[in-house]
């Protein structure tokens, strides 16, 4: 059963070179996002990925088409749409000078909701930086104190934007961890990403978008079956990411 | 009423500004200097400096030269013609005063007076002084009583002085500025760095969003007005006729009103640079033309009934009105009403034009 109806969706902006002319960064897409999979969203710079989750999260206006999230309008209720959703954003920043448990509970206020700071922030290994700021983070606790600010509300569907852009294979591994362990809960995932072993390993099924369209929608199995059939398959080798891990361990580093 | 979410947001923004110390104490330090410059001017202004070379040396000049330095608005110099002409011209004395060999009682004794004609302020003032010299020495030597007498009252019959025009006019620009810099400039800086659309991922609505900051900020204004207030009242010994209520009640409508405008021009706002350019643009006439530092009334007469409708010159005026008068606020005078009227314009354009998505292009 599909969570996520996206048809015909499109999106324009007004052309960099001519101020009359409009630039369509995303061409009329379909998608079918079934519950409870992690379906990747896949796609050079500039394919049109951002402006699409942007759509789908009721924060970029839909210039045509529609997208229906458990069955409800994101164009006519995106305010019953966002209660449902949890958001990663690719960089976040937050307020100044308040610390992770004062932003935990700001963003359960939004939602209403009510979270214990600490018990959140365990599940993500961040309990013994509860009164540190955003700022004091290193790289891979940061992207996962914004996994946790998506959480507060326990969504149905959490939306993440190149969650493990810039960590080390540590705390790569970590996301990945935390990814399957929510998916497995119940939670339907679409993540963005550049990395094609991330998809690999993490996807249920993967859209990938080029030029604002999708030209290809399925299991990552299924697409090298039909597209890469005949390179030769991989030795049983491991590839230089697992040296690392070897010689380096598989803990998360950081202080 | 406030929901849940709505006070939390609004004790959250509390909280960021209340930690923000350095910029705390800096709003109430700024018009502490401000206040403690004008209270000096405003004091026994100094004497002014006057040159006399006296070559009659006669009787007359000598009674003339007495009745001149026992006046107090003057601190008089003698000396030579040629050394009080360097003096002069380099600004040592304001104006010099030549007493001619010829200045005797028969006919008219003539005086000639050498001033620097730049300083236009000054010359009405001396020349008035030393006529009203000679007619006092001219009523003692022929011996004729004087006719009139001058006695100057305030019409308001209390005490005030200049300082407590200006204290209500400094408290409502002070209030201008820390609204807009604080809601106009927040809010740039909050969208370029991707606070606010992380924060609109959320199910909050603009019209919250801004409701919450506004509180906020209400009451961080009210906090350093007080001090400042406070201050100004312990340490210069400034007079305040109304209700202290009446007088926070219209910097806290005040406070709305400018923040609302903060909100407003930090939607226009494109980037970090254009807010403030932008902000200053709605501040500076205000300051000129809001009748701060001086009345409205003695603006040309085609600017007067704009000055009147902008909305620092309707807080700042209520804020004079009570302070000084001890009006209250609510009286249903144009004042009370601008104030209203201000509200709701504000309000309706901070909402309106909220834009928390504009990206630097």
């Amino acid at each position: 059963m599909s969570i996520i109806t996206v048809k015909n969706l499109t999106k324009n902006y007004p052309s960099p070179e001519s101020a009359n002319e409009l630039f369509t960064a995303v061409d009329s897409i379909n998608l079918n996002i079934e519950k409870e999979e992690i379906f990747g969203l896949l796609g050079p710079n500039g394919a049109g990925k951002t402006s699409t989750l942007e759509m789908l999260e009721g924060l970029n206006k839909i210039d045509d088409g529609s997208v229906e999230i458990d069955s409800i309008n994101v164009e006519s209720s995106p305010y019953a749409v966002k209660k449902i959703i949890g958001v990663q954003l690719q960089s976040s920043e937050y307020f100044d000078r308040l610390n992770l448990s004062d932003l935990i509970n700001l963003f359960a206020a939004l939602y209403s909701a009510s979270v214990e700071p600490r018990e959140l922030l365990a599940k993500f290994n961040l309990e013994n930086k509860i009164l540190a700021k955003p700022d004091e983070l290193s790289g891979g606790q940061r992207q996962r104190f914004s996994i946790a600010c998506a959480l507060v509300h326990n969504p149905k569907i959490l939306f993440l934007d190149e969650p493990t852009t810039g960590l080390d294979p540590q705390a790569k591994r970590n996301i990945w961890k935390i990814v399957k362990t929510l998916n497995k809960a119940g939670m339907t995932i679409v993540l963005t990403t550049h990395n094609m072993e991330e998809a690999e390993y993490l996807c249920d099924r993967i859209a990938i978008m080029d030029e604002g369209s999708v030209i290809a929608q399925d299991s990552p199995k299924q697409l090298i079956k039909d597209y890469a059939n005949n390179i030769p398959e991989r030795t049983s080798r491991g590839n230089l990411e697992d040296v690392f891990l070897a010689l380096t361990g598989h803990e998360l580093r950081e202080t | 009423m406030l929901s849940k979410s709505q006070i939390f947001l609004v004790s959250t923004f509390i909280k960021i500004y209340y930690r923000d110390r350095q910029s705390l104490i800096f709003s109430i330090i700024f018009p502490l200097i401000l206040i403690g410059v004008f209270l000096y001017a405003d004091g026994e202004p100094s004497p002014t400096n006057l040159g006399l070379v006296n070559q009659s040396q006669n009787e007359l000049s000598l009674k003339f030269t007495k009745l001149l330095e026992d006046k107090k608005i003057f601190l008089v110099q003698q000396g030579t013609l040629s050394e009080l002409k360097d003096s002069l011209n380099s600004g040592d004395i304001t104006a010099l005063i030549i007493i001619p060999e010829t200045f005797n009682q028969s006919g008219i004794a003539q005086l000639k007076l050498l001033l620097d004609a730049s300083q236009v302020r000054q010359v009405d003032f001396i020349k008035d002084s030393i006529e009203s010299t000679l007619l006092s020495i001219e009523r003692e030597i022929r011996g004729a009583q004087p006719m009139f007498a001058l006695e100057l009252e305030d019409i308001k019959s209390r005490p005030q002085r200049y300082i407590d025009f200006l204290l209500p006019g400094i408290l409502a620009y002070m209030l201008m500025n820390l609204c807009v810099a604080g809601s106009g400039y927040n809010l740039v800086e909050y969208r370029r760095r991707g606070i606010l659309k992380r924060l609109f991922v959320t199910p909050i609505k603009p019209k919250d969003f801004i409701i919450s900051i506004v509180l906020a900020r209400m009451f961080i204004v009210l906090i350093q007005l007080s001090i400042i207030l406070a201050l100004a009242v312990g340490l210069l010994d400034i007079n305040i006729i109304g209700s202290l209520m009446s007088l926070f009640g219209a910097v806290v409508l005040g406070a709305f009103i400018f923040l609302c405008i903060g909100f407003f021009l930090g939607s226009l706002a494109k980037t970090q640079e254009s807010i403030q350019p932008i902000a200053l643009l709605f501040t500076f006439p205000q300051l000129i033309l809001s009748g701060i530092f001086f009345p409205i009334a003695s603006l040309p007469g085609i600017l007067q009934p704009t000055a009147h409708i902008l909305p620092l010159s309707v807080i700042a005026s209520s804020i004079r009105d009570i302070a000084n008068d001890g009006a209250t606020l609510i009286n249903f005078d144009l004042n009370f009403l601008g104030i209203i009227l201000w509200m709701l314009i504000s309000f309706f354009i901070a909402t309106k034009f909220f834009d928390w998505q504009k990206v630097n292009s």
